[in-house]
């Protein structure tokens, strides 16, 4: 003979017994993991020592903030510019053959070389000095260099304007 | 009648080609990208993306519309073809800003994403431009942002020709086009139905379901004054958008760690809607259909798509529960399961095995209903075992039985929507079987189905049908047979298909003798028009179907009237070919699986009698056990069995048998005489306050198994999370008791379950869990080698003989109330809630659209009785009373009230007014026979149905988007009047693709 009934007496856990629980579930996990925890309390330490922590903790409490200021920065024409920038030297520089790269670099470091030298001695080459040193097969060498690069160059600019899009 | 293959060029190559195939088709079988923003498979070509313009014979055409034709020469991919393509993408992008690394629809499945970066965009040609309209933020479940919806119109063609709720529409004649809602009303007070079509088949983040927003990516619960400013900085330094795809990539990879996708099967009705659950932990981020789903596609409805909440509700049981004196006390399965092994077993031994009744569920699993049966029969040695079928779809059976052999749909949705002619009696398929009644609607809209429509209440598919007939209630049987009986006096039956294929012919042919027209008039109220028209429509069709529910079976002839139905499509030969056949709507997920695998008193799996001495051989050698000879008693005789002391005790799961029985005064006193009752459920229901024992069980969430739906068909669902607290999946549960109970059953998974099913039952042979992997299913009879029967009854019958019978039956007038119970009461299901509302009350975007149940009644009564919306009755029948709120509406007339079933609360629940009369074959309950009386408590108040509910909107229908106002509009310039192309002109190919 059994009557409807809607009590249910649930055992429900109080906050100790949560917690109890809790604390036995997170012992256990350490338990589990000792070396990983001993070495990134040595980091922790080390970081606490150092004051990072402090300053990652008040960035993140005020994270929303910090953001829209650190956005608000970025968000300038100049920091547009260098960011495009940034984008377009990585750009570049993924089309550029290590080689060739390495022997104007090369010749870039000597020149700089000779020049500083130059400026020492305080002399100044006269203009017949310099006529005879377009014989001379380095200068020769880097000049006709110089003339292909402002040729491709000269290239892109004209083509410029005229791409479909 | 098969066209055979032709060849066509594309991109210089020789492609053979399927008659039927448009280009898009083509391209895509041939691994050519082509854009298709639009374009959806289950929706076909709308024309507004504009992206799929492809060069054939020199002409710009849309790839998505051009049919294939012989000798074609197709250009996908030179260089004016791009341009189109990339200006048409671009005017797309100046409708949808490209956030994609923040947005929550990054998950790999974005349409403008993918094909922005397919077509390997860098820039787009016009800058994107925000639209002058706030997001609509006011529906429960979706929102939708004007500022990122590209108006390709998916959604609305979704909404109108597809749904066929015929809500959404662009407005192209303002300056800004938008999609609006019914006459531009916020979302939650139009005519949606929230059945989630338009978000699911939204190409971007336009709309997008709630439980998505700020869930879904790692970025995008930022909030607004950051997000802004990040957006603004990626777009003013973005190098071009392979960087920023890159970036977008990863993190949508990052997503795909945390977010699971699991292949799950609806339980909301018995239409077998499949469809992925996206969930992060146990958090549901959303419900995801699949144009793979074999019965829905990507179709869902409103409880489908979001009625899940109930999974995580704290009202679930999740420990045994046992009753010590007035209350329940928490228990260890330990203690549970040993008490009801130790009480079985006693009593068992002192009353008999059959003073003990088992109750199934059919929300739960064929591997359930099957360990079930078997632990009734096997281990506890009675076949007092039933289903809740009982209450609904026993008659239907029986009466298909009777006739043509099988308790099942003839035929699948396949059938359904091809059909010519559509025959819906006692039976609401838009609210109880909403993707059902979809795909009548889009053939009714598109492709000259017609449609009739017998009901006493005036529901949506009443209201679109060529024909409605309203009789009077509980006199089917009557006009069906007069109109089959007018269909062979005219000659108008299938002469051929009766002589070669049924039996019985001349009988019945003299049975319908009294069934003339005059008196159909007379008992049925309908006129000799109506009943000569509808004779008319079923002979003009080349082929019918008739689909029918609750308002045919819960009757006293309830079987009787199924088995008139059945009778008039062996008449007219509508059997065993396409779009013909007979529809029982089952209601719950898996009332045709608890009936397949045997939780019937009289039937083993797959309908073998236990009486039958050579199949209980089988069962006996399988089993190693002697079973019982006798047939059970079925629900209503355990209930009457109970009254009179024979049944002791009772074990049921998953059935509120409490709420859902008739008469419940009744079988609540029942209830109160068990001496042991064991209730297995997800919920604290009203029957398990009756209970001894209250086991805590896993909704299909939590498991793995099969339902079977109403076509046959036996689908593969898979657990999406783990039980919640102590919760156990039935079959487990089972398989404990089982064993305490000394049956040695090891049952690892539910395959093995099925594995042993299908050695056993004949018409389940081929059933494996390997051939319903995926999307895979398979529709029952299977052969051994895994073929299924679709489609029934195309070379024979399932009689022994291979034919069909028609069976004579005759009128049985309804149960009468009394002259003083002046108002007949007719109830049902509600679109919004499943049932009583036990699972769906726990959604509260469900509860804000319908909080409480209501009764529908007339204008005339009302005006009659004094009454307005949100009065408080109370009706009383000869059975008990409920104190409900009124809704006066023109879906009921006269004298008739409708009471909807959508509450547990005592007062309201509708079975305190039915009562024990039932059909006379299969014992459902009459529950659509009850006259009441009905006195006015508050002539006024608050109405029970809020203004945020659908059926206070205003439907606007039209023919998929109106892609022609867009391209009348004065800033619309076709795509073809700016790129020139040129026959033979094939362009250097994209290396790319």
């Amino acid at each position: 003979m059994a009557k409807a009934i809607r009590q249910i007496n649930k055992s429900v856990p109080t906050e100790e017994e949560l917690q109890l629980q809790a604390i036995s579930d997170i012992m256990k996990a350490i338990g589990e993991n000792r070396d990983a925890i001993v070495t990134s309390l040595d980091i922790l330490k080390n970081l606490q020592d150092l004051g990072v922590l402090q300053a990652v903790q008040g960035l993140l409490e005020q994270r929303v903030d910090v953001a829209t200021i650190a956005l608000k920065q970025i968000n300038q024409p100049a920091m547009h510019n260098t960011i495009k920038n940034a984008f377009n030297a990585i750009k570049f520089l993924g089309t550029v053959k290590p080689e060739q790269l390495q022997l104007i670099l090369q010749g870039l470091g000597q020149g700089l070389e000779r020049t500083s030298e130059n400026n020492q001695q305080q002399e100044h080459q006269s203009l017949w000095k310099m006529s005879k040193s377009l014989r001379d097969p380095d200068v020769k060498a880097s000049l006709s260099t110089a003339l292909e690069f402002l040729q491709g160059m000269g290239e892109v600019f004209n083509n410029e304007g005229k791409t479909l899009h | 009648m098969q066209e055979s293959t032709f060849s066509i060029q594309m991109n210089g190559k020789e492609y053979r080609v399927e008659p039927g195939q448009t280009i898009l088709d083509v391209a895509q079988t041939q691994d050519y990208f082509v854009p298709s923003v639009c374009y959806h498979p289950n929706l076909g070509s709308i024309q507004t993306c504009d992206t799929c313009f492809v060069n054939v014979n020199g002409q710009l055409v849309r790839a998505c519309t051009t049919k294939a034709e012989p000798g074609m020469k197709v250009d996908t991919l030179s260089k004016p073809i791009q341009d189109a393509q990339y200006e048409a993408m671009s005017r797309i992008l100046k409708n949808h800003e490209l956030y994609c690394t923040v947005c929550d629809n990054n998950n790999g499945n974005c349409v403008v994403h993918n094909t922005v970066e397919h077509m390997e965009l860098e820039h787009q040609a016009y800058d994107f431009t925000p639209k002058p309209y706030p997001p609509d933020t006011s529906h429960p479940f979706y929102r939708y942002e004007p500022d990122q919806c590209i108006l390709c119109g998916r959604c609305v063609e979704a909404c109108q020709d597809l749904q066929v709720n015929e809500t959404l529409r662009i407005d192209w004649t303002r300056e800004v086009p938008r999609v609006i809602w019914d006459d531009d009303v916020p979302i939650d007070q139009s005519s949606c139905v929230s059945c989630g079509h338009c978000v699911t088949v939204c190409p971007c983040n336009a709309l997008m379901e709630k439980s998505m927003l700020g869930e879904a990516g790692y970025l995008t619960n930022i909030p607004p004054k950051v997000l802004e400013p990040m957006i603004d900085l990626t777009k003013e330094v973005e190098p071009g958008y392979r960087e920023i795809f890159a970036i977008s990539e990863v993190e949508a990879s990052m997503r795909k760690s945390r977010i699971k996708k699991t292949k799950t099967v609806c339980t909301y009705c018995g239409v077998g809607c499949s469809f992925e659950v996206w969930t992060k932990d146990r958090h549901i981020l959303k419900i995801e259909p699949q144009a793979e789903a074999p019965v829905n596609g990507i179709s869902t409805c409103v409880k489908g798509k979001w009625g899940w909440d109930f999974i995580n509700s704290e009202e679930r049981i999740t420990k045994p529960l046992i009753r010590k004196g007035e209350e329940f006390i928490e228990a260890t399965w330990d203690e549970a399961l040993d008490l009801i092994a130790s009480k079985f077993k006693d009593m068992k031994e002192k009353n008999g095995p059959d003073s003990l009744a088992y109750i199934a569920s059919s929300k739960c699993s064929n591997e359930e209903n099957f360990v079930f049966q078997k632990f009734s029969r096997a281990v506890m040695g009675s076949n007092n075992v039933d289903n809740c079928s009982r209450y609904c779809q026993s008659p239907a059976t029986t009466g298909l039985m009777r006739t043509v052999g099988y308790g099942g749909d003839s035929g699948t949705m396949k059938d359904i929507e091809k059909s010519e002619l559509i025959i819906i009696v006692g039976a609401n398929p838009a609210e109880s079987h909403p993707v059902l009644a979809t795909r009548i609607k889009r053939s009714h809209k598109l492709y000259g189905q017609k449609l009739i429509v017998a009901e006493i209440r005036k529901h949506e598919l009443a209201e679109r049908a060529d024909l409605y007939l309203h009789p009077k209630p509980s006199t089917d049987l009557v006009w069906l047979s007069a109109v089959t009986k007018y269909i062979l006096d005219q000659g108008w039956e299938d002469k051929e298909f009766l002589q070669n294929r049924v039996n019985d012919v001349e009988a019945y042919k003299q049975s319908l003798e009294k069934f003339t027209l005059e008196y159909a008039e007379e008992i049925t109220g309908l006129t000799k028009d109506e009943l000569i028209r509808t004779a008319e429509m079923i002979h003009e069709a080349k082929s019918a179907c008739v689909l029918w529910a609750m308002g045919i079976t819960q009757h006293i002839g309830g079987s009787d009237n199924s088995t008139a139905i059945s009778n008039l499509l062996l008449v007219t030969g509508n059997y065993g070919r396409p779009g013909t056949g007979a529809y029982p709507l089952r209601g719950h997920n898996n009332v045709q699986g608890a009936c397949d695998y045997g939780t019937m008193p009289a039937w083993f799996p797959g309908y073998e009698p236990v009486q039958d001495q050579q199949v209980r051989e089988r069962y006996e050698k399988a089993w190693g056990v002697s079973l019982s000879v006798e047939p059970g008693m079925n629900n209503h005789q355990m209930v009457e069995g109970i009254h009179d002391g024979k049944i002791k005790a009772m074990y049921l799961f998953g059935e509120d048998m409490g709420i859902v029985d008739s008469n419940s005064n009744h079988v609540h006193a029942a209830f109160d005489k068990l001496e042991f009752f064991v209730v297995q459920e997800v919920f604290f229901s009203k029957t398990a306050q009756f209970a001894d024992v209250i086991l805590p069980a896993a909704p299909s969430l939590e498991k793995d198994g099969t339902f079977t739906n109403t076509e046959r068909r036996i689908q593969r669902f898979h657990k999406v999370f783990e039980p919640l607290g102590d919760c156990k999946p039935d079959w487990q549960i089972f398989q404990e008791l089982a064993n305490r109970l000394g049956a040695n059953w090891n049952y690892q998974h539910p395959s093995e379950i099925m594995d042993e099913a299908a050695s056993l039952a004949t018409i389940f042979a081929g059933v494996s869990y390997d051939r319903l992997e995926g999307w895979d299913s398979q529709v029952w009879p299977v052969q051994k080698d895994g073929t299924d029967t679709p489609l029934l009854y195309e070379e024979k019958f399932a009689f022994p003989d291979g034919k069909a019978r028609l069976y004579s039956v005759d009128w049985t007038p309804p149960y009468e109330a009394g002259e003083e119970f002046d108002l007949h009461l007719n109830n049902g299901r509600i679109l919004e809630h499943f049932h009583e509302g036990n699972l769906t009350y726990r959604s509260e975007g469900l509860t804000h659209k319908v909080p409480h149940p209501w009764l529908d009644i007339s204008e005339e009564l009302a005006k009659e009785r004094g009454l307005e919306d949100g009065a408080l009755v109370r009706l009383t029948s000869p059975y008990g009373e409920v104190k409900v709120r009124v809704m006066v509406t023109d879906r009921v007339i006269g004298n008739e009230l409708y009471l909807t079933m959508n509450s547990s609360e005592d007062h309201e629940a509708v079975n305190r007014l039915t009562s024990s009369y039932h059909d006379t074959i299969t014992h459902t309950p009459n529950y659509k026979e009850m006259g009441v009386k009905m006195e006015v408590l508050e002539p006024t108040g608050e109405p029970p149905l809020p203004k945020v509910n659908h059926r206070f909107g205003n439907r606007v229908p039209q023919i998929s988007v109106k892609v022609e106002e867009k391209w009348k509009r004065s800033d619309f310039t076709p795509i073809q009047d700016l790129f020139e192309v040129k026959e033979d002109y094939y362009g250097e190919s994209d290396s790319a693709n």
